[in-house]
């Protein structure tokens, strides 16, 4: 285990109460429980690429990043009138 | 040493961070804490690759990561406070 292991490991760590967040609020809080995870993921994808030095891997965290913006903007298009609070 | 510090300064950031996505009284303080894991523990992590590859591939990776991650979720973040506005008030035309 190397420091970025370490932190990637944390990171993903994170991910466990922002999951309890997003099952146990409001529906829109929730989304933006889900959007804070989509951008811990990300670094943790980084970190993980560095750690097990396939640094060519962390395109994956570009990739992660327009994904989560793209997923949360179809969100809020349901969100806007479709969905009950 | 650096390398690490940078991480350390990285992950606490983003642990506040989630802290505050849940103590957060409204999904506007949510989105507060949540619009703020992009804007300093990404640029931690490019500091961290740069220091450890200098200025190969990764690094701008890196870095391309932390300035969409930026760009992109202030977006997202305008973008879920005004449908939250809508859904409270409705004076907002989406």
């Amino acid at each position: 285990m190397n420091e970025w292991l370490w932190a990637a490991t944390a990171l993903l760590a994170l991910l466990v109460p922002l999951g309890g967040v997003a099952l146990v609020a409001p529906r829109l809080d929730a989304l933006v429980a889900v959007e804070a995870a989509g951008s811990v993921l990300t670094l943790a994808l980084v970190c993980l690429a560095q750690g097990f030095e396939r640094s060519a891997y962390t395109v994956l965290g570009l990739v992660a990043a327009a994904l989560t913006f793209a997923g949360g903007l179809v969100f809020l298009r349901f969100f806007e009138r479709e969905l009950d609070p | 040493m650096t390398v690490a510090i940078l991480l350390v300064l990285a992950v606490a950031s983003e642990v506040v961070c989630v802290v505050g996505v849940i103590a957060g009284a409204t999904v506007y303080d949510r989105l507060h804490y949540s619009g703020a894991t992009t804007a300093v523990a990404p640029f931690l992590v490019f500091a961290a690759v740069v220091v450890e590859e200098g200025t190969a591939g990764p690094s701008w990776n890196a870095g391309f990561v932390a300035v969409a991650l930026f760009v992109l979720n202030a977006a997202l973040s305008h973008a879920t406070a005004r449908v939250a506005r809508q859904r409270q008030r409705g004076d907002v035309k989406l």
